[in-house]
């Protein structure tokens, strides 16, 4: 038997899996409280648009915050735990442990003490995306090989020198890939915050269009934060290819 | 030994007295002990002795990597402060390419900390690619180049200053044997070409003798140098000269040296 | 230079020491709220008490089952399917970058389907328990497959073992660990899936209660609730992470 190539199979299976979407509920097979039809969904995303839009630059304002805090706060423990050898071996037992604590526990205490507002989310979100990150910035800082600061010296270069030809680029690669870690489990912590209690943002319009049971205004939401996530991704992806194109191959590690 | 004189050639190196202890805690490491040599311009002198005999604390002493606990070292009668790759050129065991630039933004490197025109630039690295036979290779980065030719670049890096003395570190120890032979080859064709004085740290023997127009033995921790061997052996030099009766002799007398140092 | 002389776990027990300090200090001074931040004593008091409540035990007892429940499906089905595909050069090609696709996607933000597909019982908490946990589990079985090296293989085949010996001598040896961390990181999103699921939609579970106690203010119950389980999870994974070191031991 001929087997078409990978890709061929795939995008088939993925045309078919897209067909059942909207035919399965439409036969009645799966009732469409579970699964609305996919044109339902597009046509509820559209036009519904404007308040998708306007809940949207909510939960993207607290994105924002929570990217800083988690990734910022993040890559630099990890570099500091990662560059130093005792507290490596002191710490990383521990932050390993405490990555196995479910998280999610924490959100009702932050939305006592911080309020049902933005602040709760980013908090929260911020909690969520940086253990993994500071893992993965000090698991990448330890892969940079010490001579080459050394071979820059012996050229003459000043420290300021070193740290700008050589440290920044080659801490690059570890940078993005911690962002791409943390980025993704920020967009969730903040979507999943305001799932669970919230007056605005997309996780809120999830849950109230639930309640509802308006499942093809539900699904809708949930697409728009797939596709957030996504073009995340893929912008991170295109500032690693643009800045780490030297690297051999680029890791897609996302879980630690 | 050598009696040191008074040389103000450019490309010479006097080294007199150079002792280094090492200390790191309650450990203290004797690497070197009172050495004293002098390579006059020019020539290719190769440094060789046990494993752990301090060759390579040798190296990064000449080069300005590390501060001797006493004595001298000049390097055409100016001492040696820190790295001067203008004066100094390096190549180390490793090519230590940064993986992020291409081989000929590698080779501009240090031009680039001393802030040189553009233009400049790259014209000097386009001379010191053709040099080492990679100017069809400038735009590769390094993981797309073979061993031999990371190294080659590394040596155009070294180079690319027009400095009077290139030190390598144990240069061709991380290639395979048939490479390293050729880079041999490559690097008495550039020698001759530049008439620059090499100092080449390695721990074989033959490569040191096929290369050289000395031999510096240094014995076993703390490093003190045992014996000075003019190679007298014809120029070019060729693969059959290895087998001769003399070429065998000098190696002999190296080992029984090193041996029992 | 001193601090350097001083052993691991004794520098890391004074770090929890000095945590536990701090927040009780804190706390009992009134340097935070104490309504806000109650004294370490009195959450540990909270939980030991909590532990003794029957009502509080049938609600940890319920959180227990979903996540095994979910755990005994999500583990064997998720690793066989890894497997099964891994094994496959064709269809790893073609389903691998789906699986990692949809590995990568959020998937805390499908709960709301569930509730509308399954409602809030516990068969919903499992399936999303299992929904949550299924694709580590089969991304890690395509790593187990690609720590088999082909050379021990090779080996293997060249002295004569047969299927099964091939099996006992190199196949798990190599995957067991991997698997065992697979179990490790699929216990994590499954737990995590289940309280999340609980704190959103239910009536009953450890999740539903901190969701209570957070909206009536009661910090102290709620920090008791986070120790609780914070401390059933480290305890599981210390002991996967205990077996997974004694199977590396080689390595």
């Amino acid at each position: 038997m001929v087997c078409p190539t990978a890709k061929t199979t795939r995008r088939i299976i993925v045309l078919i899996l897209l067909a059942c979407w909207e035919l399965l509920p439409r036969l009645g097979v799966i009732p469409s409280l579970f699964l609305p039809p996919l044109t339902l969904t597009a046509a509820a995303l559209f036009s519904e648009f404007s308040v998708y839009w306007q809940h949207l630059l909510v939960t993207l304002q607290e994105v924002g915050a929570a990217l800083f805090f988690a990734c910022g706060g993040g890559i630099l423990c990890g570099m500091l735990l990662g560059s130093s050898t005792r507290l490596r071996r002191l710490l990383l037992p521990v932050v390993s442990s405490a990555y196995a604590i479910p998280l999610v526990v924490l959100y009702p205490l932050f939305t006592a003490w911080f309020g049902i507002g933005m602040q709760s989310k980013v908090v929260f979100a911020s909690v969520y995306g940086f253990l993994p990150t500071l893992l993965g910035a000090a698991a990448g800082i330890q892969t940079i090989d010490r001579s080459l600061m050394m071979t820059a010296r012996s050229m003459g270069a000043s420290p300021v020198q070193q740290i700008r030809y050589v440290l920044l680029p080659a801490t690059m690669p570890t940078v993005l890939s911690s962002l791409r870690i943390g980025g993704a489990l920020v967009i969730v912590g903040v979507v999943v915050s305001e799932m669970l209690t919230s007056t605005a943002g997309i996780g809120f319009l999830i849950s109230r269009y639930r309640t509802m049971l308006d499942s093809p205004r539900v699904f809708a939401a949930i697409l728009l934060v797939l596709m957030l996530a996504i073009l995340f991704d893929l912008l991170v992806q295109f500032a690693e290819r643009r800045f780490t194109g030297w690297k051999k191959n680029v890791p897609a590690k996302t879980f630690p | 030994m050598t009696t040191m004189t008074t040389v103000s050639a450019r490309g010479t190196v006097q080294v007199e007295n150079l002792t280094q202890i090492h200390r790191s805690g309650e450990r203290t490491t004797h690497a070197l002990d009172n050495i004293s040599f002098t390579i006059p311009a020019g020539k290719f002198v190769s440094v060789v002795g046990p494993s752990g005999c301090g060759k390579s604390s040798l190296l990064m002493l000449l080069v300005g990597l590390a501060q001797s606990t006493s004595g001298e070292l000049r390097v055409a009668g100016r001492p040696v402060a820190g790295p001067d790759p203008a004066r100094i050129g390096v190549v180390f065991q490793e090519a230590n390419l940064f993986p992020w630039l291409t081989a000929r933004k590698n080779v501009e490197f240090p031009l680039m900390i001393r802030n040189m025109s553009v233009k400049e630039r790259e014209t000097k690295a386009r001379d010191a690619l053709e040099l080492v036979g990679l100017d069809e290779f400038g735009d590769r980065y390094p993981h797309e180049l073979s061993g031999g030719m990371r190294q080659r670049v590394s040596i155009a890096r070294g180079i690319v200053q027009d400095p009077d003395v290139l030190m390598m570190d144990e240069p061709f120890a991380a290639l395979d044997e048939q490479t390293r032979m050729v880079m041999g080859d490559e690097l008495l064709r550039i020698w001759e070409r530049t008439g620059k004085t090499v100092v080449f740290v390695t721990h074989s023997l033959t490569e040191a003798i096929y290369l050289s127009d000395h031999v510096l033995v240094l014995s076993a921790r703390p490093g003190r140098i045992i014996d000075r061997i003019d190679i007298d052996l014809p120029r070019p030099r060729t693969f059959e000269l290895t087998s001769s009766a003399e070429f065998i002799q000098i190696r002999n007398r190296i080992w029984e040296q090193i041996r029992t140092a | 230079m001193a601090l350097f002389a001083i052993p691991d776990w004794v520098v890391r027990s004074a770090l929890v020491v000095g945590f536990l300090a701090v927040w009780e200090l804190g706390s009992r001074t009134g340097m935070v709220d104490p309504r806000l931040l109650p004294a370490a004593s009195t959450v540990i008091g909270t939980a030991l008490s909590l532990l003794e409540t029957a009502a509080f035990r049938a609600h940890l007892w319920t959180t227990i089952a979903q996540t095994m429940a979910a755990f005994i499906i999500a583990v064997p089905v998720g690793a066989i399917l890894g497997l099964l595909i891994a094994e496959r050069p064709y269809a790893s090609e073609v389903l691998k970058p789906l699986v990692f696709f949809v590995f990568s996607i959020p998937k805390s933000i499908f709960l709301p389907m569930f509730i509308l597909a399954f409602g809030i019982g516990f068969g919903q908490k499992v399936a999303f328990g299992v929904f949550s946990a299924i694709f580590i589990m089969m991304m890690t079985a395509f790593a187990a497959v690609e720590s088999v090296k082909r050379e021990h293989l090779m080996v293997a085949r060249a002295m004569g073992a047969s299927f099964i010996q091939t099996l006992r001598s190199v196949y798990a040896p190599s995957m067991a660990p991997v698997l065992l961390e697979a179990v490790r990181l699929a216990m994590i999103f499954n737990f995590t899936g289940i309280l999340l699921a609980e704190m959103y939609a239910s009536r009953s579970g450890v999740g539903n209660q901190m969701g209570l106690w957070g909206q009536n203010f009661m910090i102290d119950r709620l920090l008791a609730g986070i120790l609780i389980v914070s401390v059933l999870a480290i305890l599981f994974n210390e002991v996967v992470r205990a077996l997974e070191t004694r199977l590396e031991h080689w390595r």
